[in-house]
């Protein structure tokens, strides 16, 4: 009797500590910060195609994080980090590139990789890559093989176009370099992006902070 | 009693015995069906040294589950008071003693042995004319370098039965350069290149992952391989941009 008692309080203590861990999952998981995701819109002048339009930044002053720039108003960061996109497309983006930047410390990622035709244009010009030591950012996006299809696309972007003052929301910063490409979506998935040059700062590398936090240079890229 | 106890022995032995052969029938069976696919030399000898290992550990194991169970038989006692103490009394065995010292000893060294044999072969030289690949590893992506040549590519591309050497690195932090299908496994370090070699000699795709946990993306890290007959090899090598 007295061990029947015991097996009972112990599995009833089991079932109890599992709720608990669920229900806080689950607490934890509704109150995670979701932010909208960016809607490719159809392109009106071409079929099965739509446009996306991204900013890079210096600080955080002018995207999502509104104009007191959220918990890290001086890192640097992209204006949307969750992109949405139709399945079988070819998916337009345009990225005003805002920032200043340096030389990449891997020259792989100064080639257009994955776009349609292998280029992207730089304020008008086409190319196939561009000056590694001159880049701000990179918009690099792939997916984990076994899920959805393959896609692997980098573009660099280049850094300081010498352009005038432009203020955006709260933030104040010279003309951007408008880099443009395409690319073709596959099948529906989830695909993950974010920049590869060494931009975050602290750490090793200098791939800390806004290299290593969601919403300011990563994000995913849904295909649906 | 004495009979009893001849008895007993028996039981263990012979379940003992037969739970050496399922566990010697698993470690045969089990590691070539349950790791990946194989596909360089490399593979091969991860596969063979854990069959030989779970092998030589089966008889081992088997002991330790076939004393459990016999325990568990004869000598679980069900009363509400404490136990009297037993009739016999076994402290010291001498012979089971050396015996099982001198066991443990023989597979240990023999374990030591192929150990450092099967290490020997996978650090011996390269031979002629292999293929070079700088592999760099940064957050969150693996890019490679064919030596000799201005190609770089995201995805690892590599003939068949022609030694490759991976001179691997990283940009940043440590992130481990894994292909499971060809029993490669090292750290990519920043500031440090790491040599390993391989054969593939099975034509076929496979995937490379990031054993370290790197950051933020780190489960992104992964990307695929291809290995290719020579000339199928040589026309993509011809295919890539080249870098100038």
């Amino acid at each position: 009797m007295y061990r029947s008692k015991s097996v009972v309080t112990a599995l009833v203590s089991v079932l109890l500590g599992g709720a608990a861990l669920a229900l806080a999952g689950f607490a934890l998981a509704s109150n995670a910060p979701h932010q909208k995701s960016l809607q490719c819109v159809a392109d009106a002048t071409m079929a099965n195609s739509c446009n996306l339009s991204l900013n890079t930044y210096g600080d955080s002053l002018a995207g999502q994080h509104g104009p007191t720039g959220g918990a890290h108003p001086d890192w640097v960061s992209y204006s949307n980090q969750n992109l949405s996109v139709p399945a079988n497309t070819t998916v337009n983006i345009t990225i005003n590139q805002y920032d200043s930047g340096g030389a990449l410390n891997n020259a792989f990622f100064d080639q257009v990789m994955g776009t349609v035709g292998g280029t992207a244009t730089f304020n008008g010009v086409a190319l196939t890559h561009v000056d590694p030591n001159n880049i701000g950012h990179t918009f690099t996006l792939r997916g984990i093989p076994g899920s959805g299809s393959h896609i692997f696309v980098s573009v660099p972007l280049p850094a300081d176009s010498k352009g005038g003052v432009v203020k955006i929301g709260a933030g104040v910063y010279t003309a951007p370099n408008v880099i443009k490409f395409s690319f073709k979506t596959g099948s529906k998935g989830v695909y993950e992006w974010n920049c590869e040059f060494p931009c975050g700062g602290s750490r090793e590398g200098q791939f800390g902070q806004a290299m290593s936090t969601f919403g300011y240079m990563s994000g995913t890229l849904t295909v649906n | 009693m004495a009979n009893n106890k001849k008895y007993s022995l028996a039981g263990f032995l012979w379940l003992w015995f037969a739970l050496t052969v399922f566990g010697v029938i698993l470690s045969v069976w089990g590691p070539g069906y349950l790791m990946p696919r194989s596909m360089s030399s490399s593979m091969h000898l991860t596969i063979l040294t854990m069959v030989v290992f779970s092998v030589a550990a089966a008889p081992v194991a088997a002991g330790v589950y076939a004393a459990l169970a016999y325990m568990l038989r004869h000598n679980i006692y069900r009363g509400d008071s404490v136990p009297p103490a037993a009739e016999v009394q076994t402290r010291e065995n001498s012979r089971l003693t050396i015996g099982w010292v001198l066991i443990s000893t023989v597979l240990t060294v023999f374990l030591l042995v192929w150990g450092l044999g099967a290490l020997s072969v996978e650090n011996s030289g390269a031979q002629a004319n292999p293929l070079v690949v700088n592999v760099t590893g940064q957050q969150w992506v693996w890019s490679f370098a064919y030596a000799g040549t201005h190609v770089q590519s995201n995805t690892l591309v590599l003939p068949v039965n022609r030694e490759v050497v991976f001179h691997i690195t990283s940009k940043d932090v440590t992130h481990g350069f894994w292909i499971a299908n060809m029993g490669v496994q090292v750290d990519a370090n920043s500031g440090a290149v790491t040599e390993i070699h391989t054969t593939p000699d099975k034509l076929g795709t496979f995937d490379i992952r990031c054993t370290q946990f790197c950051g933020l993306n780190h489960a992104f890290m992964v990307t695929t391989g291809q290995v290719l007959t020579t000339q199928g090899f040589d026309n993509w090598l011809a295919a890539q941009p080249q870098r100038a």
